[in-house]
């Protein structure tokens, strides 16, 4: 398919971390072709080096790396990785992108990350992945799960190391010939339409501070450094260890801040995700070892987030973390002991010392600019006062047109801003690039496929030495010869590398020459390799699940290393277990779903209205419902800010273009009354003024938003003087320098019947509206006093920056405990009791007017919405995504996405952000006439079923109903799956009382008889032996 | 809680007791009845349904619980349920199964009213058929009830005598006989708005005192709670694959125990399907592991299967011991084993309709590998 546009539709993505990546494959997944330029000889970032993710604890690489081999093995995604952006020139829709790629010393194509040459480089030097905690050879793999998968040459060494003193030895140990010492290095040029910064930012280099003592004393660790020692993969296995004496710690200390919110290294801003990575280490640590007592010094616990305050209670509660309130000013040594010892001042004004046997200090991020300023300057961005890229809040992902951001080049950030931004620098790129889409990726074509559904089974079996991987300890040789007695099995080969190029033509050929109907490779795992064999299979001209693989290196070879005998038993046994099954593999037909290209948004504030305009630019259709009579939704409270935002004008421009736009219809005074159909076919009937009007469409947005919570304490309600903070704002945004007389006093209360048992959650935006009220009455008359009496300042990011101003400005913020809240004594005017703990003391403020920061409620229609759209929505009563970290704007309902304050409450930019991400995700799904279904989706067996529904109650993609249907004059009942919905995820079946649900590929007939294999011929051999 | 009672005239409790269901019926408030009737031989008392008051001559006394009652209200509203109300007489045990099949959707209660009858245990269904004693098994058990005897506790199936709890709970109405003279005064209670609503307008009499209900049924529930104790304490022994083979030994694989089994629900057993024919060689195979091999080959694995499916949901009715042709003393094996395996997933089968099954509840802490906390 070429078509003729003036744009290119391809896009270079720079930066190979989670960023980069969700970026990359959503472009893919909409039809452009996609350039990673990555920096570094893997793809993976930051968030391959982490150990576990909060706050679910879920394992960071468990859930990265799938995606990383999503990306390498996209059709439409090439990798690139140790290269240099050299320059970016040209224009929106047509740039070209320079490169230096440095020499890897490694043919990609032939490497097949066996590790043999590994063995024999006599080179070692600091392991820069562990941050240099062990030591690596001069040729190495990052890590196990690198991508690409194959070894590096490192010739330079990190300045006090020498790297590859060209030996040859891994020259000849290569049976490959992947190793190319003679490699030179390229320019490239990519012409692309458009370009995304994903280049992260550095950790901070506490070394700076001394007196933190980093790199002076053994026992000072950063917070990655840490990372790595919890790490079951990293150098102490995931023992917690101290380098000076790898003893086990028991008092482990966790310093806030370092590098962050400190002037002295002019990183005046908040790195955002410390305070929450800290009480995760801290938790694993103590579930490592629950010896361990954790202590965290801090100034504020920044836990703003979705679900981030529930962790943080039961980090304290469960784990007994111990958080101490205090900016410390010095580490030093007992050079007997090499423990450390802390000064603090508490927060009585106490000047106190604690020992430790090790310290944790986490480290923030430092701006691009900082770090690797050559790119900023290659570039040349506009930079803010941290060395971060500026973009304008109001489009948040947009360096300049074409050129767009994502992750924590722009700001500091955790995970799932970063993936949002991402899917949103995407859906520009899309939206730019709209014309082009297509026109740069191609489809290869296979051969007719052969019908062999009803031969015999003539299996090849195809086994692999992997280098010496596993012909080292398995006697290939003699599994052959065994397989080769084997019923069914038709053909038996060898090869050093199965995965080679070469011996993708040999399968095929032998597939043709000797008729084969079913193949079976004994190699590694399907997790990486099953799709280049099923190519193999298509080329051949059979169906692609006529593969089946077995795995004799990660679960045979590798780990019976010293046991070869018995490794090449268990090599046999495995490969006739998997013949067993291959014998009654069927072909599979991978369904296609058609998809109307339409899109459905609810509620049309900005998020609503940003996900209906980015979704209209990339050229879909799409209904916006509101309930209320206009657009704009909670933008109505809003009348100013301190980043920029022309809040009146925002509102305006964003309305009319959404009401003018030619593929945008607005439906305002409507709601969505009825739901049928399932991704890429729903089909809505919306009730209007003026009627019912039924909508076919492909795929729903969710953005229905929150609204201020309304308190019942503090005389609200009751007494004039007392507002809540749009209240305020709205007050503040009609007054004049004369509505505010000297010494007029504001008391405002943080956090008001919120962060409590009732409403376990911080609304995230409210620490902020308070900071900017206050700037504007200072503003207004700097002679006023405004208190803030708060919890935790939750001014995270550059938001800090706000913070500090307020507190030159003269508004003073003291914080209170939630055991003791300020109190209201209104008898003669508004008086705060407020009891503040350095003194010891109630203090008795009395106040002109009382501003109660309450937060964000949610929509009380959220879990009939949620009902109606088959989602869930959380204890809270804000939708919940797929995964809180990698899929924060999809649902696990296929076809449904969320953004703005419905999902958590959250600043403009986030929600315009999220919006053109749940945009971005959508249109991976509308950019194509039909859908490819999963092949391996379960099917019910409706004579078999009892209509019990636990199936459906386990489905974690409501794949599955019970319907109700007339059979011969009968009704009967049973449970449907939704092959458009269904993951193939197993749950069902094995749930399934009755086994009236099978899942292709994996049928009880199949699985039955390899376990059949397996215990029968185990049990015979076990018993004839004892 | 409304309470009112049934005036027992001329000591006929059942005569009393079938009034009451007459005047229930031509009230219309109920379309049918299904109540345990016995058959002209009088050799067994089955749950009718029945629709003209005129035909009602029940038993709810009858110690006999020949079938699932649970099984024949799931049997009749699981496709659709009724348009207009039934009610249904049944035992604690069997409304606690009906409990569970409508959480597994196997039955619907929509216009089912309940009406559950205290139960002071059942004979095995030949002991009630050819019944030693003068009396019928009725009356017998009527006068030990009375005399608060134990002349009739020989005669009740083990199960009975450790009952999981003989009041019922769940009902719309319950007629009660513990905690009050019955040859006087049957206690009827409203547990539910419908159950309110039904009694509302028949001629019963307000009870004057509830005490003494209260305390005969704790009395009672204490009692046979004790039982169950040391009945469980007494079989703790049947542990390990050999002593559980050992109990299974006269099993001849006949699948009566699934078929008498109130919850076992599904369409085609996975046992009475293909999935154990094999190959000879097959058999063959298993047979070179020792030498010899038991057929039939799938026996056992059949009553592991089928714990493994029922007993979180086991409600202790007893019926597949009963149902055993030869005498397999299941419950001695199932009580046990549902005690322990409820208790670890925290799982009270039939208490509450709205308590998820185990299935498909998700614990983060359940199972949790050893070392993990």
């Amino acid at each position: 398919m070429t078509k003729k546009s003036e744009t290119i539709g391809a896009i270079a993505v720079v930066g190979g971390g989670i960023t980069g990546v969700q970026a990359a494959l959503d472009l893919a997944d909409m039809g452009y072709k996609v350039y990673v330029l990555e920096k570094s000889p893997t793809i993976g970032g930051v968030m391959a080096q982490l150990d576990k993710t909060f706050p679910t604890n879920d394992c960071s690489m468990c859930i990265l790396s799938p995606k990383l081999v999503d990306c390498a093995r996209h059709q439409n995604i090439e990798i690139l990785t140790n290269v240099v952006v050299e320059g970016i020139e040209g224009n929106p829709g047509n740039f070209t992108v320079k490169v230096l790629k440095k020499p890897r010393f490694i043919d990609l194509e032939k490497c097949t990350s066996c590790g043999s040459c590994e063995a024999v480089c006599p080179v070692s030097l600091p392991n820069a992945f562990e941050y240099g905690l062990v030591k690596r050879k001069a040729i190495y793999k990052p890590f196990p799960q690198a991508i690409p998968n194959a070894y590096v040459i490192d010739k330079e060494g990190d300045g006090k190391h020498r790297g590859c003193v060209d030996c040859m030895r891994c020259v000849k140990e290569c049976k490959s010939g992947a190793i190319n010492h003679e490699q030179k290095p390229e320019h490239l040029l990519f012409h692309v339409g458009a370009v995304i910064i994903a280049a992260g930012s550095p950790p901070f280099d506490p070394v700076v501070k001394p007196e933190f003592g980093y790199k002076k004393y053994k026992n000072v660790l950063t917070s990655v450094e840490f990372e790595r020692v919890l790490s079951a993969s990293g150098p102490t296995q995931g023992k917690i260890l101290r380098p000076s004496d790898q003893k086990h710690p028991i008092k482990v200390a966790w310093v806030h801040c370092v590098g962050s919110r400190d002037a002295s290294v002019n990183h005046d801003y908040c790195s955002a995700m410390c305070c929450m990575y800290t009480a995760k280490e801290a938790v694993i640590a103590k579930e490592h070892a629950s010896d361990i007592e954790p202590t965290v010094f801090y100034i504020d616990v920044r836990s703003y987030g979705k679900d981030f305050d529930k962790y943080i209670n039961r980090a304290k509660k469960e784990q007994g973390l111990r958080y101490v309130r205090s900016r410390i000013s010095e580490i030093t040594e007992d050079p007997k002991t090499r423990d450390l010892r802390i000064k603090y001042e508490d927060d009585k004004g106490e000047f106190k010392e604690e020992t430790y046997n090790l310290v944790v200090l986490s480290v923030g991020l430092c701006g691009a600019g900082e770090r690797h300023s050559e790119l900023m300057d290659t570039l040349g961005f506009d930079v803010n006062e941290f060395n971060y890229v500026r973009t304008s809040a109001d489009d948040p992902v947009v360096i300049k047109p074409g050129i767009f951001v994502a992750g924590s080049f722009l700001e500091p950030q955790a995970i799932p801003e970063s993936v949002m931004q991402a899917s949103a620098a995407a859906a520009n790129a899309a939206a730019l690039l709209k014309d082009s889409r297509g026109t740069l990726v191609t489809e290869k074509k296979y051969p007719a496929e052969k019908d062999v559904s009803a031969q015999k089974p003539r299996i090849g079996v195809f086994l692999c030495h992997c280098g010496i991987n596993i012909g080292g300890y398995v006697d290939v040789p003699a599994v052959v010869e065994y397989v080769k007695s084997l019923e069914d099995v038709a053909f038996v080969e060898s090869n050093i590398y199965t995965c080679s190029e070469d011996t993708q033509k040999k399968i095929v050929d032998a597939i043709k020459k000797h008729d084969l109907n079913r193949i079976l490779i004994a190699a590694c795992t399907p997790r990486t390799h099953e799709p280049l064999f099923q190519k193999s299979l298509r080329d051949a001209g059979l169906n692609p699940y006529l593969l089946e693989m077995t795995n004799i290196r990660e679960q045979c070879s590798w780990v019976h290393m010293d046991e070869p005998a018995k490794a090449t038993e268990k090599a046999k046994q495995l490969i006739a277990m998997t013949v067993a099954k291959t014998r009654f593999l069927q072909p599979i037909q991978e369904a296609e779903i058609p998809v109307l290209q339409k899109a459905l948004v609810i509620g049309g504030g900005i998020a609503g209205m940003t996900a209906a305009l980015s979704l209209a630019d990339q050229g879909y259709e799409t209904v916006l419902v509101e309930k209320e009579k206009r657009l704009g939704g909670y933008l109505h409270k809003v009348y100013y800010t301190v980043d920029g935002i022309d809040i009146p004008r925002l509102l305006k421009e964003i309305t009319e273009k959404v009401s003018k736009h030619p593929l945008i219809k607005v439906h305002t005074s409507s709601q969505v009354k009825t739901l049928k159909g399932y991704v890429g076919s729903y089909e809505s009937d919306i009730q209007t003024p003026t009627g019912m009007i039924p909508f076919s469409h492909g795929v729903i947005v969710v953005t229905v938003g929150a609204d201020e919570y309304t308190p019942h304490t503090y005389h609200y309600g009751k007494d004039p003087r007392v507002l809540t903070q749009s209240e305020l704002e709205k007050v503040l945004s009609e007054s004049t320098k004369e509505d505010i007389v000297d010494g007029e006093t504001f008391v405002m209360i943080q956090c008001v019947e919120c962060r409590d048992e009732k409403r376990p959650y911080c609304s995230r935006i409210c620490c902020m509206q308070a900071v900017k009220n206050a700037l504007k009455i200072k503003e207004l008359n700097p002679r006023s006093e405004v208190f803030v009496l708060y919890r935790d300042l939750m001014t995270y990011g550059f938001k800090e920056r706000f913070y500090k101003d307020a507190r030159e400005k003269g508004v003073m913020f003291l914080q209170y405990d939630p055991e003791k809240k300020p109190e209201l004594e209104s008898k003669n005017g508004l008086v705060v009791k407020v009891h503040e703990p350095m003194l010891g003391e109630y203090l008795k403020i009395p106040a002109d007017h009382l501003i109660l920061s309450t937060g964000l409620q949610p929509n009380l229609d959220n879990p009939a919405i949620g009902k109606l759209l088959k989602v869930p929505v959380n204890d809270d009563g804000f939708f919940l995504e797929a995964h809180v970290k990698l899929r924060p704007v999809d649902f696990s309902t296929r076809g449904v996405f969320v953004a703005g304050n419905c999902h958590v409450p959250k600043f403009i930019n986030e929600s315009i952000y999220q919006a053109q991400a749940a945009a971005a995700r959508a249109a991976t799904i509308l950019c194509k006439p039909t859908l490819k279904a999963e092949p391996n989706v379960a099917f019910v067996d409706e004579d078999l079923c009892s209509g019990c529904s636990i199936c459906i109650s386990v489905c974690p993609y409501n794949a599955i109903e019970r319907v109700e249907e007339k059979k011969d004059g009968k009704t009967v009942i049973h449970a449907k799956i939704n092959e458009g919905l269904c993951q193939g995820c197993g749950t069902c079946v094995s749930a399934c009382p009755s086994s009236a649900i099978q899942q292709r590929g994996f049928k009880d007939k199949q699985i039955l008889p390899m376990i059949e294999e397996m215990t029968e011929k185990k049990l015979v051999s076990y018993l004839k032996e004892s | 809680m409304t309470q009112k009672v049934i005036k027992v005239k001329d000591n006929d409790v059942i005569g009393s007791t079938n009034e009451f269901f007459r005047q229930l019926l031509s009230s219309g408030k109920i379309q049918a009845l299904l109540v345990p009737q016995n058959t002209p031989s009088k050799k067994v008392a089955f749950p009718v349904l029945i629709s003209d008051p005129k035909k009602l001559h029940a038993d709810i006394i009858a110690p006999i619980l020949p079938a699932s009652t649970a099984a024949m209200v799931s049997k009749m509203t699981k496709v659709q349920p009724p348009a207009k109300p039934i009610g249904v007489v049944m035992r604690s045990c069997q409304i606690r199964a009906l409990i569970e099949l409508v959480k597994l959707n196997q039955a619907n209660l929509i216009n089912i009213v309940i009406i559950g009858v205290d139960c002071p245990g059942t004979f095995p269904l030949n002991t009630y058929a050819e019944f030693p004693e003068k009396k019928t098994p009725t009356h017998f058990l009527l006068e030990a009830w009375v005399k608060k005897s134990d002349d009739a506790e020989k005669y009740f199936r083990s199960v009975c005598r450790m009952c999981k709890d003989p009041i019922p709970t769940n009902a719309d109405i319950i007629l009660g006989f513990y905690g009050t003279d019955f040859e006087k005064e049957i206690i009827v209670e409203a547990h539910s708005d419908v159950g309110k609503e039904i009694l509302k307008d028949l001629p019963l009499e307000d009870e004057k005192e509830g005490k003494s209900r209260e305390k005969a049924v704790k009395e009672i529930r204490d009692e046979k709670t004790k039982k169950r104790a040391l009945f469980l304490k007494e079989k703790e022994g049947i542990k390990g694959i050999d002593k559980v083979a050992e109990f299974f030994d006269k099993c001849v694989n006949c699948h009566n125990c699934r078929q008498a089994c109130p919850i076992c629900y599904c369409k085609e057993c996975l046992f009475d399907s293909s999935v154990f024919d094999a190959e000879a060689y097959k058999f063959l195979r298993r047979a070179e592991v020792k030498g010899l091999f038991k057929m039939p080959n799938d026996a056992l694995l059949f009553q592991l299967g089928r714990m493994n499916h029922m007993i979180l949901s086991c409600v202790e009715c007893g019926l597949c011991e009963q149902a055993c042709p030869n005498n397999i003393p299941l419950m001695e094996v199932f009580i046990p084993a549902a005690e322990n395996a409820q208790k670890e997933f925290d799982y009270h089968p039939g208490k509450d309709r709205t308590e998820k099954v185990p299935m498909i509840v998700y614990r983060e802490d359940e199972f949790l590998e050893v070392g993990e906390k």
